[in-house]
């Protein structure tokens, strides 16, 4: 199963497009994926990642995946943004695709630094994600810390879509510990349960992580069940809240990401203060300040465009 | 499409060579994918040359594994192929409708949708696997990890659109120890199977070659009652159209 993904570049090669002759500056190396490296690339005085492939085929259902996400997408920032291949100096050739940087740390390191207090922030919208790709017809599959990529304010990005699978097929990509097939929890078809029984065990990994590796370790095949994973979700103080969400992930009980997210949403905010119910004159009063806010908006995004002060994006 | 998979650990020493009969796989139209398996500290580069060659003549690929990496191995070689085998058959298409050599000559806007019929095929295609296990006395020990990856890989094809069936043989067998047994004929289904390897055989030989010839005649029996379509490959013939 030799790939030419054996390729590394060496920060400051230059690689050029074939087809559209863009040309990329390697800045470093930013971590490796399934199907290939991603690196640091300078465009045009901007950074950008770039994911090169060991296999064309392999890197193309990635695109089309991200593709798919982004056609739902369309008033979102673009997160892919050129599809190319360069020839090497070694003359193999050599695909690969353009997307937008994300500043973040993996999201064990995002929490270890900025503190536990952001998990269930986090945890709520990296659940939003995977609510947004499944509505584009897609499974993440290969759902585990290293592919999540957290930013400013908890912000979170999915990062490599290696595993990215459409609703009802076979996942391509998975990690054993994240599988539910590896739990006797399900099958392997690409569904919604499939995503949230792997963030269920991606909560357990982050705040149990010693037993959780315990488990898989000591158990026999025949022996690994929900019913095992479920035991941890009682113990750690910052999990006991989610325990009962945990529960019904592990169990594949969720309709939807969506459903699930709003059920994480509820015990964020649930028990909260209670207010005196609010009058409506001042509603509407807010509402007719926000939306003059938003026309001034349009108004300047309109004005910079005709400008040209925004870049018309890479092409 | 269809698959032999053979896992093993040492050299053959009975019988007509693995090589030649994983060329006759292939001329049959099934890829031979091998797998050495070791246990931690062991070495078996003695047979490793065998084990790149038997794949090499058979279409397919190899490679030596640890018994903790099996069952992701196993699951990842056959999905690979399978991928392989479509992207073969496209590519022949490519050729003549495009006159590209390839998908990766493709542009890359136009790689999309060729990419999205490759995996469509590659999820929907009917689907063969036979497994073939040593079972000589040095794999023993690891045989536990081989029925684990087997239902493993049992998981992952019900999980695929397409008909998948699974077959498993083991060698030698304890008549005269130069051939194999069917522990399991084809099936999609193994959840009541208890044990799958059963009836070993006390014998020392590792007649590895002869076992794959009777496991090629068994895909063979497989095909009575039906024609073969697309004969030079025999594999997905004009469902590729």
């Amino acid at each position: 199963m030799k790939t030419s993904s054996e390729l590394r570049l060496a920060p400051g090669t230059v690689v050029t497009g074939k087809w559209k002759r863009g040309r990329y500056r390697v800045e470093r190396l930013l971590g490796e994926g399934a199907n290939g490296r991603v690196y640091l690339v300078e465009h045009g005085r901007r950074l950008y990642a770039m994911k090169v492939g060991g296999d064309a085929v392999d890197l193309q259902s990635e695109i089309n995946a991200l593709r798919a996400l982004a056609a739902r997408r369309r008033r979102a920032e673009p997160f892919l943004l050129a599809v190319d291949d360069f020839v090497h100096a070694d003359g193999a050739e050599h695909p690969f695709y353009i997307m937008r940087y994300v500043r973040g740390s993996a999201l064990h390191d995002y929490l270890q630094r900025e503190g536990a207090d952001w998990f269930p922030l986090v945890g709520y919208n990296l659940l939003v994600k995977l609510a947004e790709l499944h509505e584009a017809g897609f499974v993440f599959g290969d759902l585990k810390r290293e592919n999540v990529l957290v930013g400013e304010y908890g912000r979170v990005e999915l990062v490599d879509y290696g595993g990215a699978t459409a609703l009802g097929k076979g996942v391509r990509q998975f990690t054993e510990l994240y599988d539910r097939g590896y739990w006797n929890a399900g099958s392997r078809t690409a569904e919604g349960s499939y995503d949230l029984f792997s963030f269920a065990v991606l909560c357990l990994h982050l705040f149990e992580g010693r037993r959780l590796l315990q488990l898989s370790q000591t158990l026999l095949p025949q022996n690994r069940s929900p019913a095992e994973l479920i035991r941890l979700t009682d113990g750690h103080p910052l999990l006991k809240p989610f325990a009962g969400w945990l529960k019904q992930a592990l169990r594949g009980e969720f309709t939807s990401a969506r459903e699930a997210a709003a059920a994480w949403q509820r015990i964020l905010y649930g028990g909260g203060v209670k207010t005196p119910p609010r009058k409506r004159s001042s509603n509407g009063w807010v509402a007719g300040l926000f939306a003059c806010t938003m026309l001034a908006l349009a108004a300047t995004i309109v004005w910079l465009m005709a400008e040209g002060v925004l870049p018309a994006g890479l092409s | 499409m269809r698959q032999l998979l053979l896992i093993t650990d040492g050299c053959s020493n009975v019988g007509i060579s693995p090589v030649v009969a994983a060329a006759h796989a292939k001329a049959e139209g099934i890829t031979v994918n091998v797998i050495g398996v070791v246990e931690r500290g062991e070495s078996i580069s003695s047979a490793e040359v065998e084990i790149e060659e038997i794949a090499r003549a058979g279409g397919g690929m190899s490679r030596i594994v640890n018994t903790r990496e099996l069952s992701r191995t196993v699951q990842m070689m056959t999905r690979k192929t399978v991928v392989t085998t479509i992207q073969q058959a496209v590519n022949r298409e490519l050729r003549q409708v495009f006159g590209a050599e390839s998908v990766e000559a493709l542009p890359p806007e136009r790689r999309g949708e060729v990419v999205r019929v490759i995996d469509e095929l590659g999820e929907s295609s009917p689907l063969k696997v036979a497994l073939l296990i040593d079972a000589s006395a040095s794999m023993r020990p690891k045989l536990a990890a081989v029925e684990e990856a087997i239902r493993d890989l049992v998981i992952s094809l019900q999980s695929r659109s397409g008909r998948s069936e699974i077959a498993v043989f083991h060698f030698p067998d304890s008549e005269d120890g130069e051939g194999c047994v069917c522990d399991l004929d084809w099936t999609d289904n193994i959840a009541g199977v208890k044990r799958i390897l059963t009836r070993l055989s006390m014998r020392g030989t590792t007649p590895t070659g002869p076992a794959m010839m009777q496991v090629i005649d068994f895909f063979r029996q497989g095909d009575y009652g039906r024609t073969i379509r697309g004969e030079t490959d025999g594999m997905i013939g004009e469902d590729v159209v």
